[in-house]
């Protein structure tokens, strides 16, 4: 009874700490979400693959997303043309290199500060690397999902970059007129394939009216994103301090302290507990005193770009094929590079 | 539930599904205030963070007030229109809400536990201090001897680790009783756990008693208010790591003068700086 006691004040420790982190989140990505234009956005990217990679892994300090929020959002992306390296990038990077992901790991880990600097140069690294690896691919339609293919091959035998100027020019020309794939809606009427991404990705513009809108839209998608990943969070915490609690020291201490068998062990960890990456700082901190620094920085790397959530979360953009091979890429880097630092530090 | 067998359960659920938001919301929002206003976020994390979680509490209110009023105004107009950003989502309908609500609800009505010798000796008493965490970030030989705190003699200790140094100075300390099977009978550990984050990462710190009877009188967990010599012992054990060593070794000992049984005080943690 008193360990069940104990286990609980240890949940709700871990609750209470992540929360604010939590929200400050779920507030900045909600917001940024209404207010930056994607497309714009994606028109100042740069063309060659590796900076494309970079400039996709960069983004995150624009939309501080976690894992959750950042598949709809790369959804968009790839549907308004961004190419599929800094996708990728943007897609494995984002929910560790972004503002309150930096400062919660800070928190958390304040007296080992090489922590956050290992933990966003290996994300980055491991992101770019894979970002690259898939621009070589020059057919991006393979390893998207139907939908999604047929909507970049559109966009690809387009000239450049059209969807500006091409958009305006049309709304003169009848529909039967133009060239493209159209579906029909309910009421019959033709609808543009590539009008449809942009409708769901774009918001009304600003103005006064639009106010109270626009406010009803921020507050519904704070509330949607608060329930998910305050679920998940609070399922993750108990794991975590059951973990802590219930499991003997020996176990842990052995798993714990070997080179390879704690990075193993903390991987499959990351990958099971789906913790958000703003706060999945303070679940590492829990295993600080058992595990070592190696391990617990593969958690921190791999938990926010692969578990279980996520590849929910990917089968509405990729192939599972795709996934896989992501899968495997984002695993392997990440051993070798924290089993790299295991060695050298 | 005749009412909503009646009434299309499915349909009216929808209805329901913000409302419960809403409250899981407000209830998060009670809970954090509620532990601001008790003293109990401390038993929780450290205070850098107290006022990060009042602002928290405040925002969920209010993010939980429109939440209801747009809620309210929906029930009156009786439609479902309301329009988000594309959002996937993970749980079945009411799951996230209904978690973020039970769990709100036993915080409120469970207290937070002050950890006990239990913890201490299963966090690894046994297990080495993380030197990084006690760094005497201020060496201040001016404060006496005798207003020294036990975490304060724990860094003094860290940072000048002679225990000759101390021979015969007088301490004053509080603490909680550990006992451990590595000590001689009339020893016991006098220990305090510092949180540096949050509760999850409180490590226990210590030294020990030596006492004038035997630890069966002191049971683990009583707080104790020990005036005491420090002395210089042989003992198995290393204080550093609290673990047997394989010979003995000098080490710093309280030579308890008095021991006063005190109640668990308000504050019974230590914090990193």
């Amino acid at each position: 009874m008193n360990q069940l006691h104990n286990a609980f004040t240890l949940f709700l420790s871990l609750l209470v700490e992540a929360f604010p982190f939590l929200l400050l989140g779920v507030l900045l990505s909600s917001a940024l979400l209404l207010f930056i234009d994607e497309r714009k956005l994606i028109l100042t990217l740069p063309k060659n693959p590796f900076l494309a990679a970079l400039a996709g892994s960069l983004i995150g300090f624009l939309f501080p997303v976690c894992e959750c929020g950042n598949v709809p959002v790369a959804r968009r992306f790839l549907m308004q043309g961004l190419p599929t390296s800094a996708a990728i990038g943007f897609l494995l990077a984002a929910p560790t290199i972004n503002p309150i992901v930096v400062w919660s790991t800070w928190v958390a880990f304040r007296d080992q500060p090489e922590i956050v600097v290992f933990r966003v140069l290996f994300s980055l690294t491991i992101a770019i690397t894979i970002g690259c690896i898939f621009s070589v691919q020059k057919d991006p339609t393979h390893l998207l999902q139907p939908f999604l293919a047929q909507r970049v091959s559109m966009l690809l035998s387009q000239p450049k970059w059209p969807r500006s100027s091409s958009k305006h020019s049309n709304q003169d020309v009848p529909v039967l007129l133009q060239s493209g794939t159209f579906l029909l809606n309910k009421s019959g009427t033709p609808l543009r394939l590539e009008g449809m991404a942009d409708a769901t990705a774009t918001l009304p513009s600003i103005g006064s009216r639009e106010f109270y809108r626009r406010l009803n839209i921020f507050i519904e998608n704070v509330v949607n994103e608060l329930r998910e990943l305050g679920g998940m969070l609070i399922l993750g915490s108990a794991i975590a301090a059951s973990l802590q609690v219930f499991v003997p020291r020996e176990i842990v201490l052995n798993l714990g302290q070997g080179t390879i068998s704690s990075i193993m062990a903390m991987m499959l960890l990351a990958g099971v507990v789906s913790i958000c990456s703003t706060v999945d700082s303070f679940f590492a901190l829990s295993f600080a005193s058992t595990f070592t620094t190696s391990s617990l920085l593969a958690f921190l790397v791999f938990g926010p770009m692969i578990d279980i959530k996520s590849v929910g979360l990917m089968l509405s953009i990729f192939r599972p094929r795709m996934i896989v091979y992501l899968f495997a890429l984002a695993a392997q880097l990440t051993f070798i590079l924290t089993l790299c630092h295991s060695y050298f530090f | 539930m005749t009412l909503f067998s009646k009434l299309q359960p499915a349909r009216k659920l929808k209805f329901i599904w913000p409302g419960l938001d809403a409250l899981a919301i407000l209830a998060w929002g009670a809970l954090l205030l509620r532990y601001w206003l008790n003293g109990q976020l401390k038993l929780l994390i450290h205070p850098n963070y107290f006022g990060l979680v009042l602002i928290t509490s405040i925002i969920l209110f209010l993010l939980g007030s429109l939440k209801g009023w747009l809620w309210f105004k929906q029930l009156r107009k009786q439609s479902i229109d309301s329009e988000t950003v594309q959002h996937i989502t993970l749980f079945p309908p009411g799951w996230g809400s209904s978690l973020l609500v039970i769990t709100a609800i036993a915080g409120l009505f469970i207290p937070p536990t002050v950890f006990s010798s239990q913890v201490a000796l299963q966090r690894g008493i046994s297990e080495s201090l993380p030197v990084t965490q006690i760094q005497a970030e201020a060496f201040r030989g001016t404060v006496k001897p005798e207003d020294r705190t036990l975490i304060e003699w724990i860094r003094t200790l860290n940072a000048y680790p002679e225990p000759d140094a101390y021979n015969g100075q007088k301490a004053k300390v509080t603490g909680f009783v550990v006992h451990s099977p590595i000590l001689p009978k009339n020893y016991i550990f006098l220990s305090r756990f510092i949180l540096t984050c949050c509760a999850v990462d409180a490590y226990p710190v210590g030294l020990p008693v030596k006492l004038e009877g035997d630890q069966k009188d002191y049971p683990p967990d009583i707080w104790l208010e020990v005036e005491a010599e420090m002395i210089t012992e042989t003992l198995a054990v290393d204080t550093q790591t609290m673990q047997k060593t394989p010979t003995q070794k000098r080490q710093l000992v309280l030579d308890a003068k008095s021991v006063k049984t005190i109640p668990t005080p308000a504050d019974p943690y230590g914090y990193a700086q």
